[in-house]
């Protein structure tokens, strides 16, 4: 399992949900990938690519069965690294390289002269890592509630949003990056976790699974977390050029 | 800036981080610059290897308790983490992925601890044999000039 590489041109997103029920990124993958590939970058999907939780066995063939035959097409000429999230941790037993297809736990970029870690971060996740039955049991309540009413899937973002917002302040446990645009929906667990990673001498910690995009500065602008957000909203991905790290959108339209 | 239960240390060019056989309890993580590992071997230093941004080192003293087997110096101004015993416990819970990079990272040196090693015996092995044929010939041209 190779972890440690070194990337000029590199494309990070995540939390795509491929199969998954109330998400249609699959097209929009695929074409993020082509132009992953007409641009010369080599990309990295960073977790939950896959949804192996919530789908049905006929959504997940067809909509996986094209994106293995994109990536079979596309990895004769770019590299692929796929790190594996919670949603698609069955990916654990295929941890390896498959040609251009590489299945990792988490990856650490040398770029230009930034050293970048790109984790999924669900292991930094304290509600799935303290209680993981409660956790999915109440997942799959939740998907089950979605199923029969699927506005109920955006209820919950907006919900989340209002948390980290309004919520944490009301109840005195903001903090100042709170209040920055590119940071008040990110959650501090996460920030936290970053912060440590950053402390190992990373400059950029990128992850997924919150599904909030955005960006913190750390330890004094000594460093930065980016979070790739999902592709259930608005899809958005890291573009790597030589050690500069970008967080864009990737057009609407372009995703689903 | 290291986390509030680790340690950050600076040292200049050519300061020594620990000596061989100093006892010491602590590993550390180059957070920037660059070290060098050197060791003495029959009065000599030799130059073992240099650990760059992210790499850590003096794993042994915190997992077996053991002495330094080397010397470490920062080769250019250089700042590290060090993490005692108790502390990379913690480590391990806060991030627990430096576990599999630190297996990764100690296959590695064995895996070139063994390429070295090779190299030595093979090394040995061709001298032995040139040292039997220097003997094998001696004894046939002793055997030559017997009566």
């Amino acid at each position: 399992m190779m972890t440690d590489v070194r990337e000029s041109r590199l494309l990070v997103t995540s939390d795509t949900h491929v199969g998954n029920l109330f998400c249609d990124a699959r097209r929009g993958l695929i074409r993020f990938l082509d132009y992953a590939r007409a641009n010369h970058y080599n990309v990295c999907i960073n977790g939950d690519g896959i949804d192996v939780q919530y789908t049905t066995l006929k959504k997940f063939t067809v909509e996986t069965a094209a994106l293995v035959r994109e990536l079979r097409r596309i990895t004769d000429d770019i590299t692929v690294y796929y790190t594996i999230g919670n949603h698609d941790i069955i990916l654990e037993h295929y941890v390896g390289d498959w040609g251009g297809l590489r299945l990792v736990p988490f990856l650490n970029v040398t770029s230009g002269a930034r050293r970048i870690r790109v984790e999924h971060g669900h292991l930094y996740d304290p509600s799935l890592m303290t209680h993981p039955d409660l956790h999915h049991g109440i997942r799959r309540f939740f998907a089950l509630l979605c199923r029969m009413y699927p506005p109920g899937y955006h209820w919950h973002a907006n919900y989340q949003i209002v948390r980290y917002r309004y919520l944490r302040r009301l109840l005195g446990q903001d903090r100042q990056w709170l209040d920055s645009p590119t940071t008040r929906d990110q959650s501090p667990s996460f920030v936290e976790a970053a912060e440590e990673l950053s402390q190992r001498g990373f400059d950029d910690v990128i992850f997924g699974h919150t599904h909030y995009a955005g960006m913190v500065p750390l330890n004094g602008n000594r460093a930065r977390y980016f979070n790739t957000g999902s592709w259930f909203g608005q899809p958005y991905y890291i573009a790597i050029n030589d050690g500069n790290v970008e967080l864009k959108p990737w057009p609407q339209g372009a995703g689903h | 800036m290291a986390p509030k239960y680790l340690d950050e240390r600076k040292y200049n060019t050519g300061e020594i981080v620990f000596s061989e056989g100093d006892a010491s309890a602590e590993m550390f993580i180059v957070l920037e610059g660059n070290v060098g590992i050197v060791k003495k071997v029959a009065g000599r230093e030799i130059f073992l290897a240099a650990q760059g941004r992210g790499d850590f080192f003096g794993e042994m003293a915190v997992l077996d308790s053991q002495p330094r087997t080397a010397t470490c110096f920062a080769i250019v101004p250089t700042t590290l983490v060090a993490i005692r015993s108790g502390e990379l416990l913690m480590k391990l819970r806060r991030d627990p992925t430096f576990a599999l990079e630190m297996l990764q990272q100690m296959g590695r040196r064995i895996s070139y601890l063994e390429h070295e090693l090779a190299k030595v015996m093979e090394h040995e092995l061709a001298s032995r044999q040139e040292m039997a044929k220097i003997v094998a010939k001696s004894e046939y041209a002793a055997g030559d000039r017997r009566p």
